[in-house]
Order: C-alpha cells, then structure tokens, then sequence
C-alpha cells in the first residue's frame, strides 16, 4: 500500500497504525523507518455475499458455503493470530457482515489486542450496525465502490448496490467510524474515478484506496477488462494529480494505491518531474523503507475453510491450513521453497526486474500476474508500464548513482 | 512413564475454497526427503500437477499431490483442540499405541 498523499503531500493520516507499524495515535511518519515484520492478517469469514460482483477475487457467491468458521473457530483462529503477533486483521469476505456473529468476532479480536478493521461492499451497513461495531472496537471501514452508479451496480450486478454503498459509507461516517473507499480501477471504470472521489469527498469521505486489478479469483477471468500498462501509467498520474489538486485547495484527502509497485517508481518519477530531485529523493527513502511488494511477508489471507494464502488475492495456493497447525508457525516455515524463495525473490526475479534500479521499492511488484501471465513466477509483472529509462536509468535524473545505491 | 502427546482428529472433508485443494507433496532432489508444501486449488489431478510445477517444478525431482479430504489428520493443536470440539479424540502414546478419548 502506497500513500500517494504522504509521500507528495506530507499527510500524516490515521492509517499509520493500520498499515505499517505505527502506534495509533504516534507522530510517526504514515511509512515507518522500521519495516514491518508481521503480517497484516486479511481473513475472508465467509464466502457467502449479498452481491456478485465480475472481479471478486474470493470468488465469492450468493449461496451460503460449507465449512465456514464457528463462532468459536474463529475465536480460536484470532487467538492464534493474538499469540503471534499479528497487528490487524481485515475482517473480509465475500461480505463479512452476512455473518450474524461479526460484531462479536471484532469485538474479540479487539479484547486480543488485534486491531480489527473491515472490508465490505456497505450495502448492509445500517446505522445501527456501524454503531455496534464501532462499539466493538473496529477501527476502520474500507467500502468498495467501483464506478458511478450505473457503471457500479453493473460491475456489482445488482441495481442499486452504488446507492446503498453510499447510505453504508454515511451510516459509518455518522457514528463517528473512520472510513475508506476501496476502488478497483480496470478499463471499464477508469473514467468514473475523479467522479467517484468529488461525490464522496462532498459527503465527508477523506480516504480513498485506489487498487489494480490482480489476476486470482474472478479477477483472473477479466484480464481483459484490465487496463493496458499505458492505460494504467495515465490511471495513477490522474490520482496523483488529483490528490495534488485536493491538497492545493486545502482539502487534505488521504489516497493511496495498492496491488502494482511500479508505482512506486512512477511516484519518485513524478515528484522529480513536479517538486524536483531533492523531493524524488525524499519520496525514494520513504518507498524503500516501506520495503516494496508485500506479499509473504507483510500481508497474509486466510480464506473461509482456514487455508492461508500468501496474499488474499493468491487463492489458488496455500501454504497450510490453520485447522491444522497454528497461522504463525505456517507463516514462520521457511522449510516451504516458495515462502523462501518469495521472501529471497532479489534472488530470483528475471528479466528487466532482475536489473531494474527500483528492485529494492518495487520487488517486482505482483509474482501472481506474472506467474498468471507467463506460467513463470519470477519472470516481470506483465503490469509494469515503466519505460526502459526508467527501469534501466538511462534518463538524466536517474535514481542510480543516487537514492539507488 | 513417558508423557503422551494428546492429538485430536481434525476436520478435513471441507477444504475446498470451493475449488477442491491438493496436498503437494515435493522431492526437490532424488536424495531429498518427500517434503510437503502447502496445496494447491485445482479441478483434477492433472490440473493440480500442472498449477505445482508450476510453483515447484523448476527443480523438483518428484511432486506427489493427493486430494486433501483424502488425508487423515491429528494434531496436538488444531482449531477444535483450542475450542474443547465435540469430536472423538484419539491421542497416541510415545509408545506409539493409540487411543481414543472424548473431549
């Protein structure tokens, strides 16, 4: 996860705690100087949604599933995670709140010291449902939308899910629970962006995660509806210019980017080009602390039946299941060759990722899409839309020589 | 007299997510021990040994993959072991002889 505003706008924002390992309430920096070595835990409590949406990577259905958590699994599966140590766990889905006893799972996992926060498409978010889970203890919303209305809903297939998306958004901000925008960008939506953020920040919402497309779940099915490399290039130069125009304004919305590290690249590439070498300087330090693509190492999934993943959109492997043997050993034995490799890819990675001069901010971004793309999974994410200068530091203003070394 | 581990019996006819799992089992070198490395998610067999190698085969002498409802499993600290399950439980002595109990 890259913060577009703390990187080009010195926002200092509540998430510090949630992402990276900043106590709730520090004065840390949003991306710490120590990298952080647990994992945030996304857990999938069911499988079971109210809506079926074309890019689910859970592959989440209708129909309830078999196999899902007890109430007192899932009690057991948080003190797992509690005993190793893990700093968050995303209660996600399908759509957590179908399950009648979520409220009491965040409720646990807040009383275990886990910082709980959710993952939802809103539309079951009454009033009084964010307030009991804010009494819970959850400490953040993150709602998907994904496009204006009509794009949204059809995306979403079910008329009317971009409305009641939003009356969830404003049922959260009403009882005082701090809330994001979760918004999938891929080639069908990618014009409804700036419309998206200017209707929600005018009802009150200053966080906005902007996410690409990977290739697990349903989301391998739409590779197509993905954006070109290009495409995606103009995508994020569009939020970042949109977060600077908020800014400019004096409206300090929070946005972020997840699921492509090129990004990283093209943020120390545009604060050069807007803000000049001392500030790309800057950026690059913050992007390397940050240390890069997560995936095995700070963000692990567990899905509905315990299996655990390496990210939650990698469904299609898993290295074991908590009904076997506790999360935190699993995510402790590098005995597994893929873990060690992953968690070693500098190694590994090939192609113009083995020589680029971002390797150590980017770690070559998404091993899914390219293992998805090629059948290699150390061969370049197939969603770089870096050019050569940049990978290779040809241009004038290069990193290498610089930040790099 | 030895301590005895306490395994229970753990649920495995469920772990589809919904696609059917595969235990992958990986011999890296014709020396090495069998050595298994998570599951894989796939419809057959085949699929399963062709999504493994993928993610295994680049050295690997031998994968074995067996449906995971197929296994049979005790553990001394499963879910339900945490949660006190209804299940029958069957420990096993260091003597190696096991027996049966109920939670």
């Amino acid at each position: 996860m890259i913060s577009i505003s703390k990187l080009l706008c010195d926002l200092d924002a509540e998430g510090d705690g949630l992402r990276y390992d900043a106590a709730e309430g520090s004065e840390k920096p949003q991306i710490t100087e120590k990298k952080q070595r647990r994992p945030v835990v996304v857990w999938n409590t069911t499988r079971r949604c109210n809506l079926y949406c074309s890019h689910c990577y859970a592959g989440a259905d209708l129909d309830p599933a078999s196999g899902e958590f007890t109430t007192a699994e899932g009690k057991a599966f948080l003190d797992q995670l509690a005993d190793y140590g893990a700093p968050v766990v995303l209660f996600s889905g399908g759509e957590p709140l179908v399950r009648d006893d979520l409220v009491e799972l965040v409720s646990y996992a807040a009383d275990q010291g886990l910082r709980p926060v959710l993952s939802s498409n809103g539309t079951l978010i009454t009033r009084e449902k964010a307030a009991a889970l804010r009494d819970a203890g959850l400490q953040y919303a993150g709602i998907s939308v994904d496009g204006l209305p009509e794009r949204n809903d059809r995306f979403r297939g079910e008329e009317g899910a971009f409305d009641a998306a939003v009356r969830g958004i404003e049922n959260c901000l009403e009882v005082g629970l701090k809330t994001g925008l979760r918004y999938t960008i891929t080639e069908a939506n990618a014009p409804d962006l700036e419309g998206v953020v200017d209707l929600l920040a005018e009802k009150g919402l200053d966080r906005f995660c902007f996410y690409h497309l990977d290739y697990g779940g349903r989301g391998a099915e739409i590779v197509d509806a993905d954006l070109s490399p290009q495409e995606k290039r103009e995508a994020v130069r569009r939020v970042a210019d949109m977060t600077l125009e908020y800014h400019d304004r004096g409206e300090e919305i929070e946005t972020l980017l997840v699921g492509n590290y090129a990004d990283a690249a093209f943020l120390v590439e545009y604060a050069r080009e807007e803000f000049g070498e001392a500030k790309a300087q800057a950026v690059y330090d913050y992007l390397e602390r940050n240390g890069g693509d997560p995936t095995g190492e700070r963000i692990a999934d567990v899905d509905y039946q315990g299996n655990v993943h390496l990210t939650q959109f990698w469904q299609g492997y898993s290295l074991g299941n908590v009904r076997d043997r506790p999360f935190g050993e699993i995510w402790e034995d590098e005995s597994n060759p893929l873990l060690e490799a992953l968690r070693n890819r500098e190694e590994h990675l090939k192609g113009k990722c083995a020589d680029c001069q971002y390797q150590s901010i980017c770690r070559g971004a998404s091993r899914l899409r390219a293992l998805a793309a090629t059948g290699d999974l150390f061969e370049p994410d197939p969603q770089c839309y870096l050019t050569d200068d940049e990978v290779f530091g040809t241009e004038a203003g290069s990193m290498v020589g610089g930040a790099a070394d | 007299m030895v301590e005895k581990a306490r395994r229970s019996l753990v649920e495995s006819d469920e772990r589809g997510n919904p696609t059917p799992q595969w235990e992958v089992f990986v011999r890296a070198e014709a020396a090495d021990p069998m050595r298994h490395v998570g599951s894989v998610a796939a419809a057959s067999a085949t699929e399963a040994h062709e999504h493994a190698s993928r993610l295994f085969g680049w050295d690997a002498a031998d994968v074995w993959l067996c449906p995971a409802e197929a296994v049979e499993r005790y553990s001394t600290r499963g879910l339900a072991t945490d949660t006190g399950g209804e299940e029958s439980r069957v420990s096993e002595g260091a003597d190696g002889k096991p027996e049966v109990q109920d939670a």
